[in-house]
């Protein structure tokens, strides 16, 4: 009975699984150990590996711990300064992500008196759904946890649903900054959403369908950044609203409105809440490389097979971010309403002729 | 077009249970008539040491109390028990970054009393001391402008920047910033010809320092941005409210200290006063930088054209080194009130001595330093403004609070 | 001078972004870093930096100088076969008014700044531990220096040690002695001989003479060779006709 179950199981991942001609003989050798051929077979299933490990969970897990040391180096540097450095000297401070995660832990998360305590605990917990979510539909290669034409949609319309966590959290702490904090990210989601879809609807328009995989086939000859320069830009400034990197942080204001909506989380909540920020940037820069950068296209190499797709993609984005990194030790903050402003005068302005320019173009190509 | 619904509000709770100076019936009225009270109190990442008790409606500043004295370290009554000689590392401590500055108010102070004449010598280093704090404050001032508008690498610069000054200082006197170096009939120390080359080649590479935290802060769009007509000061206002120093002059107002009643070497070496017309925050931040340059000239010019000569007045003694009990330890000055005007870093200052002539520890000194003086202009300068711009105009006008507690 | 006007023309404004970002490339590439890494590497300080203060004890007279002019009464004086001073470091704040008012150089400055002490008792630092320097423990490797010319400031490194224990040169202060300037106002009230440490004041008997003539017998105190200046007669002379006056 269990070995008909376990061989159909067997059946089943090997038949969707990941070619890498590089580390096949120890594949080979591995599926004949009894017990050890179910757990290599699951984890060389395609959508578990899309999924789990590249471009997923664990991969998010080490670009975080290399985002928070690098950006505090990168920043250091320009600073006339050195950045952490004592945590492994060898490596030059390589984990000090990991000390701080540590240090969280055993430090006491107080929930005050007056905060709405079931909303306020759950909340940073909750507010993982959308920004863990888009992981399941976003492609690389071969690689993909559902493949559906609708994934660039989906993606769009789960990334409008966490601000709402956001001003639930400031409202859940019952403070006057906290209450603050979320008028401001209320009013900050008005003036980045509208640009930012009609950014992403022109390239839809471009490529002729919502599917990653259409996108990436057409940028074959050229990237999309250049077949619609207007849209890249009106992207890369509603990227850095909707993650509230300097020059719009503004409902985290650390001087004005002291940390704005996260004032009152301290201890494992306040990492929770500080990583929010950072995941959102890495689905948005997931989702700018497959729409502007040629996605996982790039230099084909025959030992690596399936595994080349998800590489690609992860060493673009990470350049991406890399890049984006540099941006927050040059600028100073906006004030809300010039960000107003310039947003619904300015950007939509741009984004409705990137839109003009997107239908033009995909009529053409 | 506004409409009016009638709730019935009550004002939170714990706005009883907290200690404000402010009138309970103050309080209810704030909330009846739908305004929002904030506090910015002392613990707060951008307010100094100062609580701000500030009213809004929506987002626009309505009214801005402030409640200082929570560093008020009673320098004044401190001074009265101790020997003239001994006040002086007490009363160069409100401002630490612009000690020289203090030291030479209190020191004139003295010296208009006994009648001491200063040589030629000893005048130049002070003057040149006095500049150099001058810098080292309009750069701390720089620095925490730059924090409060949420630009780090504007914070850094002008820290890296004064480590130089430091070290000038460190070289020309021995210590770094406080130090008690300027004592009635002069400075304590020569200072030798290799110091004097090495501040002057360190002025060029401030200047060269500077450049880079032009290009990367002064000139940066979200900075003028932020600070482009914001809190502006009008020419009339900026004389009613009683505003001092570099925020008087960057309303249009010609008026230094150096220049209606110059001391020191300050009438033998030529500048220039900085001057704006408009007011507003980027007015006030740009005279300061003006004055950065113009007093890295005052510097240069005092080293080349310095005279030879004595140290320390010879009424006083001859050498200081072993004898400065016997020449300070009881100073008695004669009966009556002294009074020196000093140009501080951040306005005017001004020093009083009242002496009974018997007894060698002073009957009373008062000292009124400039952010006291300014901080109406401050508070009104904040009306109608919105809320994210208090900070932008804390920083511009580079308020000091333990300067103005003393 | 009127500051410069600002011009906000969109051309104006893209030129300073790119500024901006000029200056941010720049200096990601070829950072101009002044960062000292303590106490791996030590910066050399200038020479007359005012640091812990050395006390020799064969040069001090006890005059209590230093201990009346410190502004933070950070010196108490400790009886051993005479008073000499020791400085609270809870309380000291490196003016060095008490290394100027030494009349013997006793007192001197080094240029040690970063002491450490294991609790708040052994910060008050006792007369037989500052007759020397403390114990050095040395993490440092390389000496860092700021170099300043024209052009540029930048850190140099060096991999020699700095020699820490180099104490200031003392510069020769002339000796000084008591002396009565108005030997007639004496009252003869013994206060100064009662006061002097070293027993250096006697009695002694004289004539009383006006106009060449012999009236009377009375007494005047004499200053003898033991004195060593210190001042405190002078300070308590009632009529104050006592002054120190520099001896070949």
């Amino acid at each position: 009975m269990i070995n008909e179950i376990i061989a159909t199981l067997i059946e089943i991942f090997s038949s969707n699984s990941m070619q890498i001609p590089l580390i096949q003989p120890l594949v080979d050798y591995l599926m004949e150990i009894p017990l050890l051929n179910i757990l290599v077979a699951l984890i060389l299933w395609r959508p578990f590996f899309a999924v789990v490990i590249m471009p997923g969970l664990i991969v998010l897990m080490l670009y975080l711990l290399y985002i928070v040391w690098f950006e505090r180096k990168l920043t250091a540097r320009i600073q006339w300064r050195v950045g952490p450095l004592e945590v492994a000297r060898p490596i030059r401070g390589a984990i000090q992500a990991l000390a701080d995660g540590l240090r969280y832990f055993f430090q006491e998360a107080i929930v005050h008196r007056d905060a709405h305590r079931p909303y306020f605990v759950q909340l940073p917990i909750l507010a993982f759904i959308p920004i863990l979510l888009p992981i399941a539909f976003i492609p690389a290669g071969n690689a993909v946890g559902i493949k559906t034409p609708y994934a660039i949609q989906l993606i769009v319309a789960f990334l409008a649903l966490i601000p709402i966590t956001i001003i639930a959290i400031g409202w859940a702490s019952n403070n006057r900054f906290a209450f603050v904090g979320s008028v401001r990210e209320a009013l900050m989601y008005v003036a980045y959403e509208i640009p930012f879809i009609i950014a992403v609807i022109s390239m839809i328009y471009l490529y002729g369908s919502g599917d990653p995989y259409v996108a990436v086939e057409k940028q074959s000859l050229l990237p999309g950044a250049i077949l619609n320069p207007i849209a890249f830009l009106v992207f890369l400034i509603t990227m850095l609203m909707a993650t509230s990197r300097l020059p719009f942080e503004i409902p985290e204001a650390d001087q004005e409105i002291a940390f704005g909506p996260f004032v009152e989380y301290s201890g494992m909540l306040f990492g929770l809440v500080m990583v929010l920020a950072y995941e959102k940037l890495y689905i948005m820069a997931l989702l700018f490389v497959i729409l502007f950068l040629g996605g996982w296209n790039g230099i084909y190499c025959d030992l690596l097979g399936d595994l080349n797709a998800p590489l690609w993609l992860f060493i673009k984005t990470i350049v991406v971010i890399s890049i984006l990194a540099i941006v927050r030790s040059m600028y100073a903050r906006y004030r809300i309403d010039q960000t107003l402003r310039y947003s619904f005068s300015w950007l939509i302005a741009f984004s409705i002729v990137a839109l003009v320019v997107g239908v033009v173009a995909g009529w053409i190509v | 077009m506004e409409i009016k619904i009638d709730v019935p509000v009550e004002p939170p709770k714990e706005l009883e249970t907290l200690f404000l100076p402010i009138p309970k019936d103050y309080v209810e009225d704030v909330y009846k008539k739908d305004d929002f009270l904030i506090l910015v109190g002392p613990q707060h990442p951008g307010s100094g040491h100062m609580r701000l008790i500030v009213r809004v409606k929506g987002d626009i500043i309505q009214e801005v109390i402030p409640d200082p004295g929570y560093v008020h370290r009673s320098m004044e009554k401190l001074a009265e028990n101790r020997l003239y000689i001994q006040n002086i590392p007490l009363v160069e401590r409100p401002a630490i970054m612009d000690s020289a500055n203090f030291n030479l108010g209190y020191v004139r102070a003295i010296e208009t009393a006994l009648d001491i004449e200063v040589p030629e010598r000893a005048k130049f280093i002070r003057t040149i001391l006095a500049e150099l704090c001058r810098i080292g404050t309009h750069l701390y001032d720089a620095a925490i402008l730059a924090v409060f508008l949420g630009h780090t690498t504007g914070f850094m610069y002008p820290f890296g920047i004064r480590e130089l000054i430091c070290e000038a200082l460190a070289r020309m006197t021995g210590a770094r910033f406080t130090s008690s170096f300027i004592i009635p009939g002069g400075v304590r120390r020569d200072v030798d010809e290799r110091t004097l080359r090495w501040v002057y080649d360190a002025t060029f590479a401030i200047e060269r320092r500077l450049k880079s935290f032009e290009r990367i802060f002064i000139k940066n769009p979200t900075v003028i941005a932020r600070l482009r007509e914001v809190g502006v000061l009008s020419k009339d206002e900026a004389i009613l409210y009683g505003v001092v120093g570099p925020f008087l002059r960057a309303s249009g107002v010609e008026y230094d200290t150096r220049i209606v009643e110059p001391y020191e070497a300050y009438e033998e070496v030529t500048w220039d006063i900085v001057t704006a017309d408009e007011g507003d925050g980027y007015a006030r931040f740009l005279v300061r930088v003006n004055e950065v340059s113009q007093s890295l000239g005052i510097i240069r010019q005092c080293i080349t054209s310095m005279p030879e000569g004595r140290y320390v007045s010879e009424q006083i003694c001859d050498d200081v080194k072993g004898n400065f009990f016997d020449a300070y330890g009881n100073l008695v000055l004669p009966a009556g009130e002294y009074t020196t005007l000093t140009e501080a870093a951040r306005g005017t200052l001004l020093f009083t001595i009242v002496s009974d002539g018997e007894s060698n520890v002073p009957y009373r000194v008062r000292i009124v330093t400039p952010g006291w003086l300014y901080l109406r202009g401050f508070m009104e300068s904040l009306k109608g403004e919105r809320l994210a711009d208090l900070q932008a105009i804390y920083g511009s006008f580079g308020y000091f609070p333990p300067e103005a507690d003393r | 001078m009127k500051v410069e006007k600002i011009s906000r023309s969109p051309i104006a404004e893209l030129k300073r972004h790119v500024d901006v970002i000029q200056e941010a490339f720049k200096q990601a590439l070829i950072p101009d870093r002044i960062t000292i890494e303590y106490p791996r590497e030590r910066r050399k300080y200038p020479d007359n930096l005012r640091g812990f203060i050395v006390l020799d004890k064969s040069k001090c007279i006890s005059c209590f100088r230093c201990a009346q002019i410190c502004p933070a009464n950070a010196i108490q004086m400790g009886f051993y076969d005479n008073f000499y001073p020791s400085v609270d470091y809870t309380k000291c704040i490196f003016c060095h008014f008490c290394v100027e008012s030494c009349p013997t150089g006793a007192l001197s400055g080094s240029n040690l700044h970063d002491m450490a002490f294991k609790s708040l008792e052994d910060m008050k630092v006792k007369t037989t531990q500052m007759m020397r320097l403390p114990t050095i423990i040395r993490e440092d490797k390389q000496t860092v220096e700021y170099f300043v010319t024209k052009r540029e400031w930048r850190l140099v490194r060096r991999k020699e040690l700095e020699d820490l224990s180099v104490l200031r040169i003392i510069p020769k202060i002339k000796p000084k002695r008591a002396f009565c300037e108005e030997p007639e106002s004496c009252l003869g009230c013994r206060q100064c001989m009662e006061v002097c440490p070293h027993d250096a004041i006697v009695m002694e008997r004289c004539e009383v003479t006006l106009e060449g003539e012999v009236v009377g017998k009375g007494c005047i105190l004499k200053v003898t060779e033991k004195c060593v200046g210190c001042g405190l007669c002078v300070r308590q002379c009632p009529m104050k006709i006592l002054t120190l006056k520099e001896v070949e």
